[in-house]
């Protein structure tokens, strides 16, 4: 019905004027901006404290773990940003509200994203990109255009991990009663993925990699760039984690949605 | 990241405490020890000590950390300004009624909520769960009625932006700054022996590090003797009164203004 | 071929019986012990282009399991169902394209969004040119005046502003059929007046076929030329509203509040009013709400200042209300046969 092209010219259209509608209520913009910033601020202030008396953590260097923490803060903004209202489903797909979404010619994940655009998430992406390319110069890492590409898709893919988790959490509202706790948690989890993966033991380790992939968040893909050379060859399948994830995600969202059938009769 | 919430507005994480409930917040906490455990065990891993402290004082100080941290916080700020803004300051200055005292012990209501819910569980896992060995000692003890002491010091800074809600209508930006200032600067959030030395000392004499550093460090190292927690205790009761009468001192001149412009 | 078709349409649903407790909620999640509840049993009806038909039934009727068929939502268990040609549950984008719905209680529009902004959203998702939605614009403003709502978000709107905004928005893009649930909901007389209004002529303009549920009967007697009364899933009349309207016409309903009411009252206020009045089933009675009586009077046979003032006579009677028929009464009636 509609061409990728239409899709994206909607979604255009739609986020301006939700944006412009936001930016009236300043205030509100403001207080969250400074917040999202003051709380990057500290954690990274945390690390630094640290790293101030001992050389490394498990190996990595302080501006190695500063790269890391900027493209996790870079890969959970998508999030933020797009699906900020999933906190919201449970009480849409209870009162009946979410029947709305059904009555357009559009597809219904499309339609549910385009109602949010989180300025706040913004500032966190804008945190993360300074992050990132600081820790970038001092680890001397040479950007080829190749390796800008590989980035730009490892950025993308570890998005969709981080996007695809908290949705399949908040797929749970369409089958049960209090899905809150789930979606809750699934969001608290992402508090692993900022960290390299051999400070956890095996078992959790194997559930970060394989089970809830956390690890492709931000440990994984950033290998690539910070340690070429030491890295195994399947870490470059890692933008295949988020596509597969998010597939996933998106056959449990229309699996929740079909089963879906509103409040009364 | 406790600091991310601490720097949310109030009344999102009181939502966010409610809308959760019991399980959640248990299981996030879960999360975030967990989280810690890992990261300093890693820190550790090739030393006995670090900063003068052992893996496990370290530990039990972050993990209680965050528990304390939700604990510890009053929402007074946000609640007077709220009150403000609806006019209900007003009814209270009309009854026979303490302001600050009305305000403490409504207060209380989520301490004691925290305290269940959150804190005594923390302690559980702590224990239970990831096996740490909490040495006995003094600073055991004392540590309940340090962390009242702490409660009021943190109650005393609220109310302090409560009150400059009656000079201002909107008291988010104060309240905010006050959030990052007390969270950097109070050891909230790793001790302060981890800071360099010569911010350490300057910390130590703020009256910051009261609120947080203080009961935390009787927890994480009680076997420090009564040498060292009677005086942290002094100093913690010192700041109490100090903040209590210079803010009952700031009520009355805040008062007035609120009796000129209307309430 | 009709626009909307519905040949012995059937759904049923699997309702969990659930179990009590924290335990039972457990077990719930691995049980396998279902009742079905068969919520539309073996419906058939034809709508053609331009119809207005008024779909009405009390609630738990099936009323809005069939909508949700015909819009899509819902996979029929059996039967037939196709709109303008196709099953809509297999072809719900597409079937978008024809379709316009207005949901009472919550707007379809942006809410944080100015109103045209709205509009404007909704033309390039229709694909509506340039020239249709001028015009649809200038005919929007004319009849509700729409321009004066345009720079105003959804959210600031009163609900009689909303609706009319909603109602014009379902036509943008020209639809081929309407669905409006309970249009005129919570709105004063005035408002349901003009709602009422607008709609006709929007039915005029294109010929655009509406089903209209709704509990107001002023809606369904104001609009509708066509009525189809649904109860426990199945139809109980399709056809022409004037047969049903001398039935509205006619019947009162005179609630009462009984001081120390009883069964046994209940059952002296029956015998009395036959004994009175005679024909039994000119008058019906029910209890109905916590203490209040339903005495249902059809004036054609009965004029109802009699009967109140005989009960006012002989029963301790603490408070009186006089309304037009309800629809359970209405339903009651046809089920009772009144239609036939």
């Amino acid at each position: 019905m509609h061409s990728l092209k239409d899709y994206l010219r909607l979604y255009f259209m739609i986020e301006t004027q939700y944006i412009k509608a936001r930016m009236q209520y300043r205030a509100d913009f403001i207080i969250s901006s400074i917040g999202m910033f003051f709380s990057s601020l500290a954690t990274l202030g945390i690390f630094w404290i640290i790293f101030h008396s001992i050389p490394d953590l498990a190996g990595w260097s302080f501006m190695q773990l500063l790269f890391i923490y900027g493209f996790y803060m870079i890969a959970i903004s998508p999030m933020q940003i797009l699906f900020d209202h999933i906190w919201q489903i449970r009480f849409h797909v209870q009162q009946g509200t979410f029947l709305k979404y059904y009555f357009r010619p559009l597809n219904m994940m499309f339609y549910y994203m385009s109602e949010m655009f989180d300025i706040k998430g913004l500032t966190q992406l804008a945190a993360g990109i300074v992050i990132l390319i600081y820790a970038s110069i001092q680890l001397d890492i040479s950007w080829t255009l190749a390796r800008i590409a590989l980035l730009l898709l490892t950025l993308f893919s570890a998005s969709l991990v981080q996007i695809s988790i908290t949705l399949l959490a908040g797929c749970a509202a369409f089958w049960v009663l209090d899905s809150y706790p789930v979606l809750g948690l699934a969001w608290k989890l992402r508090e692993f993925a900022p960290y390299p993966m051999n400070i956890f033991d095996g078992a959790f380790r194997f559930t970060f990699t394989f089970i809830i992939p956390l690890g492709f968040v931000a440990f994984y893909p950033s290998q690539l760039f910070i340690q070429p050379e030491e890295v195994s060859a399947w870490v470059y399948l890692s933008p295949l984690v988020g596509i597969g994830l998010f597939a996933l995600t998106y056959w449990v969202w229309t699996k929740g949605v079909n089963s879906y059938t509103g409040t009364g009769s | 990241m406790r600091a991310y919430f601490a720097m949310m507005r109030g009344a999102y994480m009181i939502g966010l405490v409610y809308r959760f409930g019991f399980l959640f917040n248990i299981a996030g906490n879960l999360i975030y020890m967990s989280v810690t455990y890992f990261l300093w065990r890693s820190i550790y891993q090739n030393r006995e000590t670090l900063r003068g402290l052992t893996f496990n004082e370290t530990y039990i100080y972050v993990a209680l950390g965050s528990a304390v941290f939700i604990l510890l916080k009053t929402y007074v700020d946000w609640q007077m300004s709220f009150d403000i803004r609806e006019g209900n300051i007003a009814t209270y200055l009309s009854k026979p009624v303490d302001l600050q005292l009305y305000e403490l012990f409504t207060s209380l209501g989520f301490f004691l909520m925290s305290l269940s819910a959150i804190t005594i569980p923390t302690i559980f896992l702590l224990i239970f769960v990831f096996r740490i060995e909490v040495p006995l000692g003094i600073g055991l003890a004392i540590f309940p009625f340090s962390l009242i002491l702490a409660y009021l010091l943190s109650f005393c800074f609220d109310y302090f932006i409560g009150l400059l809600g009656f000079y201002t209508e909107s008291v988010w930006g104060l309240s905010i700054t006050k959030e990052i200032i007390i969270t950097v600067l109070s050891g909230a959030l790793i001790p302060l022996q981890f800071f360099p030395d010569a911010i350490q000392k300057i910390l130590l004499w703020l009256p910051f590090q009261a609120i947080y550093y203080t009961p935390l460090t009787m927890v994480a190292q009680p076997d420090l003797g009564w040498g060292t927690f009677l005086p942290m205790l002094g100093v913690q009761l010192f700041w109490v009164i100090a903040l209590f009468a210079l803010t009952r001192l700031f009520y009355t001149q805040a008062v007035k203004v609120l009796r000129i412009s209307g309430g | 071929m009709s626009l909307i078709h519905l040949e012995n349409l059937s759904k049923q649903f699997k309702i969990l019986n659930r179990r009590e407790g924290l335990s039972g909620a457990f077990r719930d999640l691995f049980s396998g012990d279902y009742r079905t509840v068969e919520a539309v049993a073996g419906v058939s009806f034809d709508i053609e282009a331009g119809e207005i038909v008024g779909y009405i039934g009390p609630n738990g009727a099936g009323k809005s399991t069939t909508i949700k068929m015909m819009t899509g939502i819902l996979k029929p268990s059996g039967g037939t169902l196709l709109v303008n040609g196709l099953a809509p549950y297999d072809n719900r984008i597409r079937q978008a394209q024809i379709m316009g719905v207005v949901f009472g209680q919550r707007t379809q529009l942006w809410w944080d969004l100015p109103v045209i902004e709205s509009f404007k959203i909704l033309k390039e998702i229709y694909k509506v040119d340039q020239k249709m939605f001028d015009r649809h614009m200038d005919m929007f403003n004319e009849l509700v005046g729409l321009k004066s709502l345009h720079s105003q978000q959804v959210r600031t709107l009163s609900l009689g502003q909303r609706m009319l905004c909603d109602i014009t928005a379902s036509f943008l893009h020209n639809p081929q059929v309407v669905f409006l649930d309970e249009p005129t909901i919570g709105l004063d007389i005035s408002v349901k007046a003009k709602i009422r209004s607008v709609i006709k002529e929007l039915n005029r303009e294109h010929n655009t076929t509406i089903i209209l549920t709704t509990h107001d009967l002023g809606d369904v007697e104001a609009l509708c030329q066509r009525i189809i009364i649904i109860d426990k899933g199945r139809i109980l009349y399709d056809g022409d509203i004037k047969r049903v309207n001398a039935l509205f016409g006619a019947y009162r309903t005179l609630k009462l509040q009984i001081n120390n009411f009883s069964e046994t009252i209940l059952q002296t206020l029956k015998s009395k009013l036959i004994e009175c009045f005679g024909a039994e089933h000119g008058i019906t009675i029910a209890e109905n709400e916590e203490f209040w009586t339903d005495v249902t009077i059809d004036q054609a046979r009965t004029p109802l200042s009699d009967v109140l003032s005989f009960v006012m006579n002989n029963f301790p009677v603490i408070d009186v209300r006089i309304v037009e028929i309800s629809m359970e009464n209405v339903v009651r009636k046809v089920y009772d046969g009144a239609l036939k």
